[in-house]
């Protein structure tokens, strides 16, 4: 059975990921062995200078998901190379960075940064982080996407991934721009910018106001949106919105994703990704199918 | 090393007291490991409501894993349907457990209201080996919600109860119950766990004695992890989160808004 996907040059050994900001201290908790069988990790956005993210409260359970507004709390890259990078190399599976820029300028002196880092296999641009000052997201606007991605591809020597928001009328023209700006990949979606309200207090459930829902309360929105953005792109789509089982997982490939990434779930179950990844192959052997390309994109209309 | 998740049998689910009840574990695995002040992260029933897990403070190691809770909204509620032999989903323990009093340490000061009581007990089951004076200081809003304190007689605790209408102990706030310690900064260690004022006037007193403490946080979570930073509190450096760098704290590190 072949499962292995490519962005780029490079090659993943399964498409089975976990979505940033959802998965942390591998070395304390998880049983290694295990970890080192997906096919890539995405650790948290990295910023140039660190963040100390949005007041509490960051999160808040909804119908089958959840807000949150943690606001990109990190290290800033410096102190992530340095101290981060390492311990994540050291599970032994492919690492995709996710950076953001409050400029196009920082974008580009982050990937420089990492152009110093050997062992990297792509980087992917958060585009689409909801919970941050910005008025516009760069992810909703054609242009900025393209500009913004043409000037990353121009420098990074790794694979670039654009991740996209949600937040738009129509998320295929974003993903067009970014592949026409030379994206070798896009990611999607991000979380929905959504809000909850305290009768009692008659205030917002978030310190930051507004938030962002993940969980499976948004997969059948992010299934249709990988669904148009596969009709429009030939780039690999990596994709995301309340994977929890294989049978979510499955339903995007089939939509048009060669990549899936567990996100929220692994706040519920932490053991999802694997579970994925299993349930995955065992469809295939079921099915008979011997490569995972012939079942990517194949929905009958 | 246990597994990070299990699923485990239920030994028992009673009510103790109008209020409390206790759940029993049957998770022989996590026993011996566990330490006063973690705490273990549930899922009560596969599906997608309530959709976090809870995290419960770990009350006991017997023989059981214990868990001491109050049913106060859906995801505790449904816990106290749970029936000797359920499924239940156990993620930890975790986080970061208390530090044990140092060596000049004689008295050790336990300041707990309502469901706080929780973590002291195992927190006195360990220390009660030791030639300590062990003290609990309990606020409660009145009978009712006053927890029954024979365990924690039965370790040897000293026990001073305060409550809002005065139906039990002083009346009033556990503040009230200060008076009662002694107030040497060189032999007394406070832990407190409560509502946050509470637990702010507890660092309030212990400022104006010089004396040490630890506080053990509460905060809603998802992970449970310190992946998702989402139950991150303000201390003196920065944000910190409660399900990892604590949910213990040293008394004087967090800001209480
Ligand atoms: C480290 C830690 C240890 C805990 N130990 C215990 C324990 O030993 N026994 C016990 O009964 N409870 C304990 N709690 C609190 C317990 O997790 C909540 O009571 C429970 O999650 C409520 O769930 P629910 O669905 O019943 O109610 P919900 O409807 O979710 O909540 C009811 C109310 O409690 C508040 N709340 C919900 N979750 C939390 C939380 N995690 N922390 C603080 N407030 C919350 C909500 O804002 C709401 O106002 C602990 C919490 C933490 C963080
Ligand atoms: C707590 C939390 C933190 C997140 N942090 C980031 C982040 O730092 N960068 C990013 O690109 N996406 C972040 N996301 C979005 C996820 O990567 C993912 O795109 C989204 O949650 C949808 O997938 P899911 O429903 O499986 O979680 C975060 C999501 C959550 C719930
Ligand atoms: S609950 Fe996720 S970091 Fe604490």
């Amino acid at each position: 059975m072949k499962i292995s996907v490519k962005i780029g040059k490079a090659v993943f050994k399964n498409p089975v990921t976990i979505a940033s900001g959802t998965f942390a201290h591998a070395e304390k908790y998880y049983n290694l062995e295990e970890v080192k069988k997906l096919g890539s990790l995405i650790p948290k956005t990295v910023t140039l200078r660190a963040q100390e993210g949005n007041p509490p409260p960051r999160i808040i359970e909804t119908p089958s998901g959840m807000l949150n507004a943690i606001g990109i709390e990190n290290p800033g890259i410096d102190t992530f190379i340095e101290n981060k990078i390492p311990s994540l190399q050291k599970i032994g599976i492919p690492l995709i960075l996710s950076i953001l820029g409050h400029t196009d300028k920082e974008f580009i002196q982050i990937v420089e940064k990492l152009n110093q880092v050997k062992n990297i296999s792509a980087i992917e641009l958060n585009l689409s982080c909801p919970n941050l000052k910005h008025k516009t997201l760069v992810a909703q606007s054609e242009k900025a996407t393209a500009r913004l991605v043409r000037s990353v591809k121009k420098i990074s020597k790794v694979p670039v991934i654009a991740k996209l928001s949600p937040n738009v009328t129509d998320i295929s023209s974003i993903a067009k721009a970014a592949e026409g700006a030379g994206a070798d990949a896009v990611s999607l979606i991000n979380t929905l910018t959504a809000m909850v309200i305290n009768t009692k207090t008659r205030k917002s459930a978030l310190g930051n106001f507004t938030g962002g829902l993940s969980g499976p309360a948004i997969r059948p929105v992010a299934v249709h949106m990988v669904y148009r953005v596969a009709q429009r792109v030939k780039i690999p789509i990596i994709a995301m919105g309340g994977i929890m089982t294989a049978d979510d997982a499955l339903q995007y490939i089939l939509a048009g994703a060669s990549f899936v990434a567990v996100g929220t779930a692994n706040f519920v179950n932490p053991r999802a990704p694997l579970d994925v990844l299993e349930g995955i192959k065992a469809y295939m052997r079921k099915n008979k199918i011997k490569d995972i390309r012939h079942l990517i994109g194949k929905v009958e209309s | 090393m246990p597994a990070l998740q299990n699923i485990f049998k239920v030994a028992s689910n009673d009510k103790l007291s109008p209020r409390f009840h206790r759940l029993c574990i049957k998770s022989k695995p996590l026993i011996k490991d566990v330490k006063p002040g973690q705490f273990v992260h549930l899922r009560v029933r596969d599906g997608l409501e309530p959709f976090f897990r809870r995290p419960f403070s770990v009350y006991r190691n017997k023989k059981h894993l214990e868990v001491f809770y109050e049913p106060i909204g859906p995801g505790t509620e449904l816990m106290s349907q749970l029936r000797e032999g359920d499924d239940i989903d156990v993620l930890g323990p975790v986080g970061t457990p208390f530090s044990m009093p140092g060596k000049n340490i004689k008295q050790v000061v336990m300041i707990a209201g309502g469901i706080g009581i929780a973590p002291f007990l195992m927190l006195s089951d360990v220390l009660k080996r030791r030639n300590l004076d062990l003290v609990l200081l309990y606020g409660g809003r009145t009978m009712g919600h006053v927890y029954p304190m024979k365990e924690f007689k039965e370790n040897g605790c000293k026990i001073f109860v305060a409550t809002d209408d005065g139906s039990v102990g002083a009346k009033g706030r556990v503040s009230k119950l200060f008076s009662k310690i002694n107030k040497d900064p060189k032999t007394t260690m406070l832990y407190t766990c409560g509502p946050n004022p509470m637990m702010a006037a507890v660092q309030a007193f212990a400022k104006k004695y010089h004396l040490k403490g630890e506080v053990a946080c509460e905060e809603v979570m998802a992970c449970a992890l310190g992946a998702c930073l989402g139950c991150s509190i303000r201390t003196t450096s920065g944000f910190k989160t409660v399900c990892y760098d604590g949910p213990v704290f040293d008394l004087d590190e967090v800001i209480f808004d």
